[in-house]
């Protein structure tokens, strides 16, 4: 059954090249054909990848490896690619969410685009592409395929963004996303030749994970390190951490159920689920992977302090995915790899859900904005408010993932922060200052998340008048999949109970085949190796201390390892339920914080904003990136280009082009008497030749 | 004396031909050349190429010229239209008197000169000179003879049909 | 007994270059054409005289063939120009750029 793979990216495709190709006519016949065809595809491959699934789990742990090659796709020279999949527990993991809320976003997409006219089935057409790329890059075997994947969902990202195209501001916001993405690809496939070629010195010419993380200790770790950073700038593109992150706010652009699909959920996590994939990679690399941690982290908090002020609902939920982004980085860079994807996998559901769930606030302000002929902002929270009872289902199902990503206890994002938090502090690559960040900013989340759902649910009506009374519920394509992913929120987490909690993590056990040095190993292995790697990593950064702080520290931490694995044996339990109990109650407070301001004493927020202008200024302008880039980046290389543009291009290129042409449009004017018809110019001719033939006939005589 | 008469005749050959390029009237041109071609056999005459300087009269200034008198007269073209010359016609003459400096520096040199051959005055006197020419005329020369009788042949025919073509 | 050989070749060259000035100055075809014949009697005159020098009946025979070709040429380049005046109306060779072709 295994060998059925193919199967899995093989219905988004043909859902594309029909919707694609006869979408136009389809939908001129009836429009619902388009989303049953696409979402059939996805269910059809979302039930292929559950056969497999279970399938796989009926294995063995340590024989959960599939290796499915379809068809050769380059060779050349000692270059052989295929386009091969691979069935293990991580890549399935990723594609039975990619596909399973996945499906749920394209049924939700049926009500949310219903009033769609002319661009029904291309939409459709997009996700469908945008399903396939993401099963090529959650399900590849090599490297060359996963950035296949990693482009095409790139560019279905741009696509989608741009969507409502006729407005400026989308077109433009998908450029910003695209040419983002392209830079950090530009990181992304250098680290993919620095791999390939470095292994090729030592005759290993692939880029096949098996083989490559087979051979991965040849490298130097020097290389090693080169290649994770390299590796890590494609994914801070296109998992938008700093400093590459200001694409994904404006992404919002686009229609909400894109919004939720690729820049929550699935898309914007893949390169946390490179990393996954490439830890043994990374395990080499204890610099590199301080660098992830630290940019994490400080993306984690970060992005928080700016959702803090957002009114815009969609922006506040873009600058949360950033920060819990940023978290995933953070879980990944301290060596808890598994935390990093259980938190994928959680976030996935409550942010895919808290998405949605905004676009159904969103449908229905539209609506109701629409009646009354106003012009107001639709996503802006300061119009909305005492939806509670216009709109129920969106505000539990909305309620339960906002205690999710709060972190409260029992809800599925509780289980995967406090993991992350938790590794941050304690394993060997962790530090105490990880997780106070970890934790700012989790109180940071649990506030601005509450402060949406008080400023969008509670209260009375801000709405222009009239407005309210037709605010309603969403259709039931709408409000079911907000049902399923709200149960799947609640419940998310069990899957990885801590052992702290009595639990027995799951979740990390299953990926265990697939992370070779998961958190636990490591933690036996840090004597020697990580040592070993810290040394290595001293020694090639030599003078960059900042940020690499946490990394090199680890030299020190070397020699503590053996103790501090006994210390955890002991203290770990109690030191865990201590941050853990930390971190629950910043969060309340974060929770009580936005009650105070939002429902009991609403002047409060102004007042603040009036005492501190400079600080609230700087937040709710986003820290001034956007401006900072346009001026250290944008402003300099337009200047540069013009300067090539006029100078180089218009001066110096075409002025040769040019030259050369006048020159020999002279020149041609010159010869064109030459033949000029007249018998007489003819006999000239002839005579210069003789005269010629005589000067060397002449001098040939005389010497 | 043979370069007494060389002189004069040279320089009336020169002066006639000047006269032949710079006459305005196309008939005095033509008129002029006929002087300038009796000036030619006379110098024929002095290199001791008596059958030339015959023909030179009888086929240059009998035949020829008829011609072009005849092509003049039915054209009825006695004067030359005036107009700037070309730049190509002033490089042409400018070259031309390179040419003719540098033809000179060929002429003078001895080269040219050196070879001798066995056909010396004495023989010619000897056997006379229309007897020696038509001894090689018909025996080294005879192909190209011939082929100079059928160019003629062709060069009728061909002025023939050209000239008998209606203009339509 | 004094040979003017020199004398003669430099006759030879002056005659050539006024001939080939006419022929390229002038623009009554006509003239151009007794421009070239002048060239022709210039470059018959350097064979008798190289024939002469030489010792030799060449330069004698080339002069007789250079004057069938004049003839030949003679006939039809009148006959040349008699068409040419009838479709055209003149025979100034500058009013005809045929050769272009």
């Amino acid at each position: 059954m295994f060998d059925k793979v193919w199967l899995i990216p093989i219905f988004p495709i043909i859902g594309v090249l029909i919707n694609g190709l006869l979408g136009r006519r389809i939908e001129n016949i009836n429009k619902s054909i388009i989303h049953w065809i696409a979402c059939g595809a996805v269910a059809l491959s979302f039930i292929v990848t559950c056969i497999l699934f279970f399938q796989m789990l009926g294995l063995p742990a340590d024989q959960r490896l599939y290796e499915f090659t379809w068809f050769d796709w380059i060779s050349g020279g000692v270059l052989h690619t295929y386009v091969a999949y691979q069935i293990d527990p991580l890549s399935m993991l990723m594609c039975l969410f990619v596909t399973g809320v996945g499906f749920l976003i394209h049924v939700y997409s049926i009500g949310y685009m219903e009033t769609e006219e002319g661009r029904y089935y291309r939409f459709f057409t997009y996700l469908n592409l945008f399903m396939f790329s993401m099963i090529n890059l959650v399900l590849a075997n090599n490297y060359l395929l996963l950035f296949l994947g990693w482009e095409g969902v790139g560019l279905c990202s741009y696509l989608l963004i741009g969507f409502w195209f006729s407005e400026e501001a989308n077109a433009i916001a998908g450029k910003k996303a695209f040419i983002t993405n392209r830079i950090g690809d530009f990181g992304f496939i250098i680290g993919l030749l620095l791999l390939y070629t470095s292994l090729g010195e030592h005759g290993i010419w692939t880029l096949r994970f098996s083989e490559v993380f087979t051979h991965v200790h040849l490298l130097s770790p020097q290389v090693a390190t080169a290649i994770c950073l390299l590796l890590f700038v494609g994914c801070t593109a296109k998992s938008a951490q700093i400093p590459l992150y200001v694409w994904l706010p404006d992404a919002m652009a686009g229609p909400t159920p894109v919004s939720a699909l690729i820049h929550a959920a699935t898309m914007v996590t893949s390169g946390v689920y490179m990393i996954a994939r490439s830890n043994i990679l990374y395990s080499m690399s204890p610099f590199a992977m301080g660098v992830v941690a630290t940019f994490g982290a400080l993306t984690a908090l970060f992005a928080a302090s700016i959702g803090l002020v957002q009114n815009d609902i969609k922006k506040v939920l873009a600058y949360s995915t950033v920060s819990q982004l940023g978290y995933m980085f953070l879980g990944l860079g301290v060596g808890a790899y598994a935390a990093g994807m259980f938190h994928v996998l959680t976030h996935a559901f409550f942010k895919a859900l808290l998405f949605l769930g905004a676009g159904s606030v969103i449908h229905s302000m539209h609506h109701g904005l629409h009646k009354i002929h106003s012009h107001v902002d639709a996503q802006d929270m300061r119009n909305m408010g005492g939806l509670k009872s216009k709109t129920p289902i969106t505000y539990v199902t909305f309620l339960i993932a906002t205690l999710a990503i709060s972190g409260i206890p029992g809800f599925s994002g509780f289980f995967s922060k406090d993991e992350i938090l938790w590794q941050a502090y304690s394993s060997p690559h962790g530090h105490f200052i990880l997780w106070l960040i970890g934790a700012v900013a989790a109180g940071m989340t649990a506030f601005y998340m509450f402060r949406l759902v008080f400023m969008t649910f509670f209260n009375e009506c801000r709405a222009p008048e009239g407005a309210e009374e037709h605010l309603h519920e969403s259709p039931k394509t709408m409000t079911v999949p907000l049902m399923v992913l709200a149960f799947l929120a609640a419940v998310g987490g069990y899957l990885g109970v801590p052992h702290a909690l009595g639990g027995s993590n799951r979740f990390e056990r299953y990926l265990e085949p697939v992370m070779g040095l998961g958190p636990e190993k490591l933690l036996h292995k840090a004597g020697g190796a990580v040592a070993q790697g810290a040394h290595a990593a001293a020694e090639a950064v030599h003078g960059a201390v900042g940020h690499a702080a946490a990394a090199v520290h680890e030299a020190g931490m070397g020699h503590m390892a053996e103790a501090a694995h006994h210390a955890a044996e002991h203290g770990s339990m109690f030191a865990e339920y201590l941050l853990m109990g930390i971190s629950v109650a910043i969060a309340l407070v974060g929770i009580f914080l936005a009650y105070t301001m939002y429902i009991k004493k609403r002047d409060i927020p102004e007042k603040l904003a009036n005492s501190y202008p400079f600080l609230y200024r700087l937040l709710l302008n986003k820290w001034y990136v956007d401006e900072l880039y346009e001026l250290t980046v944008i402003k300099p290389l337009h200047g540069f280009s013009v300067l090539l543009w006029k100078g180089v291009d218009v001066a110096i290129v075409d002025g040769i082009v040019n030259g050369v042409a006048r020159i020999i449009g002279w020149f041609s004017g010159v010869i064109r008497y030459i033949q000029s018809g007249y018998v007489q110019s003819y006999a000239v001719s002839v005579v210069l030749g003789t005269v010629v033939l005589l000067v060397y006939y002449i001098i040939k005589a005389i010497s | 004396m043979e370069l007494i008469i060389l002189l004069i005749c040279g320089g009336l050959t020169i002066i006639t031909s000047l006269l032949v390029i710079f006459a305005r009237n196309t008939v005095h041109s033509a008129l002029w050349m006929v002087a300038s071609f009796f000036f030619m056999a006379v110098l024929y005459l002095l290199l001791q190429a008596e059958f030339i300087a015959i023909l030179q009269i009888i086929v240059y200034a009998g035949a020829i010229m008829m011609f072009i008198i005849y092509a003049i007269m039915m054209l009825n073209l006695r004067q030359e239209e005036r107009a700037p010359m070309r730049k190509t016609k002033v490089v042409g003459v400018v070259a031309l008197l390179v040419l003719f400096l540098e033809l000179l520096v060929v002429a003078v040199g001895r080269g040219l000169l050196a070879i001798k051959g066995p056909v010396t005055d004495q023989l010619m006197a000897k056997f006379g000179h229309i007897a020696v020419l038509s001894n090689f005329l018909f025996s080294d020369y005879v192909l190209p003879f011939e082929l100079a009788s059928i160019l003629l042949t062709a060069g009728v025919v061909g002025a023939v049909i050209l000239a008998k073509q209606k203009s339509e | 007994m004094v040979a003017y050989h020199n004398l003669y070749l430099a006759l030879s060259v002056v005659l050539f270059t006024i001939g080939a000035i006419g022929a390229i100055t002038r623009r009554n075809a006509i003239v151009v054409f007794m421009c070239i014949e002048i060239m022709l009697g210039a470059v018959n005159l350097a064979f008798i005289t190289f024939g002469r020098a030489n010792q030799s009946v060449d330069g004698i025979f080339m002069v007789m063939f250079v004057m069938a070709v004049a003839a030949a040429e003679a006939a039809v380049g009148l006959a040349i120009f008699i068409l040419m005046y009838r479709k055209r109306g003149t025979i100034n060779v500058e009013s005809f750029n045929l050769m272009k072709w």
